[in-house]
């Protein structure tokens, strides 16, 4: 087994893990937090794949721009039930 | 010689990573938390980067390496005010140790 | 490169997963964000070492771009999605 091997092996089991946790967490902010890891770690996967310019966007929309509009989304609906 | 200053730079950053990962798991309240944070961000990143510029072909590319330190200096300190900023008006009291 | 970017990057990797795993679960909401922001800056980090590692000098772009995207992550959680009332 090569460093690499073991490198992608991990990073697929903690994508698979977070996508999990990001769908089953009871609680709203949780999920938001790990669709963000989730993201995070889908550029890192990206990456690994040769696929630069796709890892850049999923970095700037999935893990950078839909976090920030999720957690603000989340903030509003917190405002609204006080 | 540069390579076996370059190769300590990196293994001292993985150490500060690792220092700042269990710092965010192990420390009592928030505003400590956010102290190991800003240590793996900054000295993590730092090391590791200077230890890669070190190696590198050219100087372009090694300015590019040590042009995202300022960078994650200027994130990192904004997000650590921000959080700290706000856990206070919120009203959560920073850790003591308590009295015996 | 040395050969010692890879092993480096895997270090980190173990340590991004046992962070994962510790603070999924921890107490408060911060927390959780504070573990988002520590995978930015260690997902640079692993990102510059792979870049140099063998794929190529565009992954430094994504770094940047990555420890830029991350802090915008802290600021709308700390100015925007955290309220009284939560679990802390």
């Amino acid at each position: 087994m090569s460093l690499e091997f073991v490198f992608d092996l991990l990073l697929a089991l903690a994508i698979i893990w977070s996508a999990w946790r990001s769908l089953s967490a009871s609680r709203l902010d949780l999920a938001i937090v790990m669709f963000i890891v989730f993201g995070l770690l889908m550029a890192l996967a990206w990456a690994r794949l040769s696929a630069s310019d796709i890892g850049l966007a999923e970095a700037a929309i999935g893990a950078g721009l839909t976090g920030a509009l999720l957690l603000d989304a989340y903030g509003a609906l917190k405002r609204r039930e006080a | 010689m540069i390579e076996i200053l370059s190769t300590a730079l990196l293994i001292v950053g993985a150490f500060f990573y690792f220092a700042g990962t269990l710092g965010l798991l192990r420390f009592p309240d928030v505003y400590s938390r956010l102290h190991a944070l800003a240590k793996a961000d900054n000295l993590g990143l730092g090391c590791v980067l200077i230890g890669l510029a070190l190696q590198a072909e050219n100087v372009a590319v090694a300015l590019k390496l040590l042009l995202i330190w300022p960078l994650a200096l200027a994130a990192s300190a904004g997000v650590s005010y921000a959080i700290a900023r706000r856990a206070d008006s919120l009203g959560i009291a920073p850790w003591r140790k308590e009295k015996q | 490169m040395t050969g010692f970017e890879l092993p480096i990057a895997l270090f980190l990797l173990c340590n991004l997963i046992v962070a994962l795993l510790a603070a999924a679960r921890g107490p408060t909401a911060a927390d959780r964000m504070l573990m988002a922001l520590l995978f930015g800056s260690t997902g640079t980090g692993v990102l510059v070492l792979l870049a140099h590692g063998g794929g190529g000098q565009v992954l430094v772009d994504v770094a940047l771009l990555l420890a830029l995207l991350a802090a915008i992550g802290g600021i709308a959680f700390a100015r925007r999605a955290w309220q009284r009332g939560g679990d802390d």
